[in-house]
């Protein structure tokens, strides 16, 4: 029997189940292969060209197959036209989704065993919903999160404190703002303030540039080091610091239980960043002066106690304090001033006396005012006679003594030889043609130039304009100068009170006070308080505050009381146009309580750059 | 729709009540009334305040507090909703808080911020949530309009049947196919392998189908020749009616898609964001207060 081929047609079942197995010889050693119904074997798909190719026996366990329309076929996976195959070797045909597998029959000849793979798998019902393979919900929540989480957090948190100054630091987008101009200079060192994480900013962070002190050379070094282009300024404690937080009581209101909560949260509000706060928006206030140094430039300053809140019942928590309560303006407490008690001895004492008892300045000095300022008494007429030329030819006033100093805020103390040498001379003699003048200021040097000296000057009135030796009542009887200028009728007995151990002159020192009231400031520049400009109606010339016309001594203290005061401040503007507020920073401010606190923004930043601070 | 269809809508819709009306928009009056009170709080303590209102003042943290609470609950819906629970807790009642308590996050959150925004960590959580918050809206209003659209496109039809339909119109065309030549049985392969039924998600969102291989297919096949055989001829003519048939069920099937694309796009952004807002929530609570 000659070779022939046995087909064996494999069709799955589309419900699953055991296949349909169907099998036929095809007559003759060739047969036709196509998708045309008159081939011997019909593969039925559109792949496939209705006569595709041939197939024939070329020798005993040999097949060759043949495409006949020019299109290739598969054959043990290469494309190819024509094959010559070994069926021994069980090799494999494809055309289109069919496959035949080939081995060796009865006779030499070949079975040909024929199964469709659909590689086709229907769409189900979910090809109807969005397909992302990649870009899914799943993985893109997990990449987004973890991404997230570690280049906003854990990157920051574990290399802020590593990567020291780089230029990339992961740590400021953590910023939740800019920081001020005047702390610009550290926006991307966080850890310049923010020293320790999870630890609210100390004030050691702050003090290392701003910390109040004789020497501030390592201050201002630290804030050049750091890159800063203004000198710091210098911030004393308003108190000691363990002073400072018994006295403070907790806020009125929800505000006690923010700051309970953020004490025990270690994030206490009496550090220097609970009233400075940076990185935030610092509005300039409506109808602010255009011309006032921008407010933005320094942190924002905000209060966190009132002064009230302190100085109310503060002997509850301060025991052993002396500081009278100022709960309101109203209770103010009258004026203590600060008065020399004695003068005697290498320094000075001095006690806080309540002004309402009317306090003795044991000053050193001999002065009437009333006397300096009587315009018909003999010194105006003294000073009307020495002429404008002299610097006077009117009666006296406070100006001709008093005289303000650069800022206007305050006076320049008093010379003698500039304010009182018009009138009192410290002529002793004349050599040559020339005046001679006593030393003014050191006893012993007074008493070095009188020694072994007469007085020469004739007899006559004991006040003697400037240019005129004084005479006195001692040169008739030839006693010495020296014992003659120390008493009686002497150039330095009129206004300094002298004693006499034996023969030796002593007399007390002159320490005239510069402020009575240390703990307070007051501004004579403002025009309702005598200063220059114009001053809205129901401001004060100087002799509304000082009494000075009716004062015969300079142990006198001459400043007015809080009423006075009070004329202004504290009253509403329909009752006096001179009207003002009655703030305690009016006078106080919360670093420096002896100078009222400074206008908003001042000093403008702009002011302490270090070029214009060394060309001072 | 036949008038049994009309008739079971008719009674759907008088026993039906969605998450959004759910009890009376009970949640909804409780957002809002959050909202008020909170804006009103606001409003009376920002200006007391001493430092300018951000989220370190007190009611800074208590609103920022409140904000993520909210947040992390809110995203707990992932959990709860395969979470299969009896008792008063309805998934219906939590769905209507989700979307209300989520739409007053919007006001919560933003008086958190006192108004004070910049380019950081911070601001990148707010701006995640308000993702979060916008693409939930537009899931609210895609939930509460779309399936009637879907409805109204497909009719009675199911979305199996149309696959149904799909898969034996493409064996019709294969069986119709078989006496074609080459050139004729390529034009029918590429209307049954490459036609690509829904596509990438702007596909399915613009329903651009310009170039779909059925209609290619269906332009190639009439511009095919007169065939030689009368047989061929029926076939083509056969085919032809099968790939117009088939152009509808694509067409109805694509925008039965077009619509669910519309319906879920919005998870693709909400569901993502709120992982990238949790982890942004996280870094900013805790960088805060490490550089408190």
């Amino acid at each position: 029997m000659a070779q022939t081929f046995r087909l064996k047609l494999i069709t799955e079942r589309a419900a699953g189940g055991d296949p349909i197995v169907r099998e036929r010889d095809v007559a003759g050693p060739e047969a036709t292969i196509g998708r045309a119904a008159t081939n011997d074997l019909v593969l039925a798909d559109l792949a496939v060209d209705p006569s595709h190719a041939k197939m024939r026996f070329s020798g005993p366990g040999r097949v060759t197959i043949e495409s006949v329309s020019g299109l290739p076929f598969m054959a043990d996976g290469k494309s190819t036209s024509r094959v010559d195959l070994d069926v021994s070797r069980h090799p494999v045909a494809g055309f289109g989704e069919y496959r035949l597998a080939f081995e060796p029959g009865e006779e030499g000849g070949a079975v040909v065993t024929v199964t469709r793979e659909s590689h086709d798998h229907p769409p189900s019902a979910s090809v109807f919903s969005l397909q992302a393979p990649v870009f899914g919900r799943r993985n893109m929540a997990w990449i987004l999160g973890a991404g997230i989480f570690l280049l906003c957090l854990l990157v920051p948190l574990t290399l802020s404190g590593i990567i020291g100054p780089a230029k990339i630091r992961p740590d400021q987008q953590w910023s939740s703002g800019a920081l001020t101009k005047a702390h610009s200079f550290l926006e991307s060192d966080c850890k310049s303030c923010h020293v320790k994480n999870f630890q609210a900013v100390r004030d050691d962070a702050c003090l290392t540039c701003h910390k109040s002190s004789a020497d501030p050379t390592p201050q201002f070094e630290r804030a050049r080091s750091l890159g800063s282009p203004f000198q710091p300024q210098l911030a004393p404690e308003h108190a000691a610091h363990d002073k400072l937080e018994k006295a403070t009581p907790l806020p009125a209101g929800l505000g006690a239980v923010s700051a309970v909560f953020q004490r025990a949260l270690g994030h206490p509000t009496d550090r220097c960043a609970s009233c400075h706060i940076e990185h935030t928006k610092s509005p300039t206030p409506e109808g602010a002066d255009a011309k006032a140094p921008p407010l933005s430039d320094k942190p924002k300053l905000v209060v966190v106690q009132d002064c009230q809140s302190c100085h109310s019942q503060l002997k509850m928590r301060l025991t052993k304090t002396e500081l009278i309560d100022t709960p309101d303006w109203n209770k103010h407490p009258g004026f203590r001033p600060l008065v020399m008690t004695s003068a005697a001895g290498a320094k000075p004492t001095f006690q806080r006396v309540a002004l309402n008892t009317a306090p003795q300045e044991r000053n050193g000095l001999t002065f009437p005012h009333r006397l300096h300022l009587d315009p018909l008494g003999g010194v105006a007429r003294q000073a009307i006679e020495l002429g404008k030329a002299g610097g006077y030819g009117a009666p006296l006033e406070c100006a001709s003594c008093h005289r303000r100093d650069a800022s206007g805020k305050d006076f320049v103390p008093i010379e003698m030889e500039k304010d009182c040498g018009g009138c009192h001379s410290l002529a002793y003699t004349r050599e040559g043609g020339q005046l001679k003048n006593l030393p003014h200021g050191e006893l012993q040097k007074v008493v070095d130039t009188l020694a072994g000296r007469s007085l020469t000057a004739s007899p006559g009135s004991d006040r003697q304009r400037p240019g005129t030796i004084r005479p006195s009542v001692f040169s008739a009887g030839g006693a010495s100068a020296y014992r003659a200028t120390f008493s009686r009728g002497g150039a330095c007995y009129d206004c300094h009170t002298v004693n006499w151990a034996g023969d030796t002159v002593q007399m007390a020192p002159v320490k005239l006070a510069m402020k009575y009231l240390p703990r307070g400031g007051f501004d004579h520049s403002v025009p309702e308080h005598g200063g220059p400009g114009t001053s809205k109606a129901g401001g004060f010339e100087c002799a509304d505050c000082h009494k000075a016309k009716t004062s015969d001594r300079a142990s006198d203290v001459l400043i007015p009381d809080l009423k006075t005061c009070a004329t202004c401040h504290g009253q509403p503007a329909t009752k006096i146009a001179a009207a003002d507020d009655a703030d305690c920073t009016t006078c106080h401010s919360f670093h420096k309580p002896g100078q009222a606190t400074p206008k908003p923004g001042h000093p403008p930043l702009e002011t302490l750059r270090w070029t214009k601070v060394a060309a001072r | 729709m036949t008038q049994v269809g009309g008739h079971t809508e008719r009674v759907r819709q008088r026993t039906h009540e969605g998450f959004l009306r759910h009890k009376g928009f009970r949640w909804a009056q409780i957002a809002t009334g959050l909202c008020v009170v909170a804006t009103g709080v606001y409003f009376f303590v920002a200006s007391r305040l001493a430092e300018p209102p951000s989220g370190g003042s007190w009611l800074g943290y208590l609103l920022g507090t409140a904000s993520a609470g909210l947040i992390v609950w809110l995203a707990c819906l992932g959990i709860r909703k395969r979470v299969i629970t009896q008792g008063h807790y309805s998934l219906k009642a939590w769905v209507s808080a989700h979307v209300y308590l989520g739409l007053s996050l919007t006001v919560l959150a933003t008086l958190h911020t006192g108004f004070q925004f910049g380019w950081n960590v911070h601001t990148l959580a707010y701006a995640l949530m308000m993702l979060v918050i916008a693409s939930g809206a537009l899931g609210v209003w895609a939930y509460a309009t779309l399936p009637q659209r879907l409805h109204g496109n497909r009719g009675e039809t199911t979305r199996k049947q149309m696959l149904d339909a799909l898969a034996s119109l493409d064996a019709q065309m294969h069986e119709a196919a078989q006496p074609l030549d080459r050139n004729g049985a390529a034009i029918v392969r590429l209307s049954i392998e490459q036609t690509d039924l829904g596509g990438g998600f702007w596909k399915r969102l613009t329903g651009s189908y310009g170039d779909c291989a059925n209609r290619r297919a269906l332009q190639q096949l009439r511009a095919l020749p007169s065939p030689g055989s009368a047989v061929q001829a029926e076939a083509l003519t056969k085919i032809e009616g099968l790939m117009t048939q088939k152009a509808d069920a694509l067409a109805l099937a694509r925008r039965q898609m077009g619509i669910t694309a519309l319906l879920e796009a919005w998870l693709f952004v909400h569901i993502p964001a709120t992982f990238a807002l949790l982890a942004a929530l996280i870094a900013h609570i805790v960088s805060v207060f490490a550089y408190w």
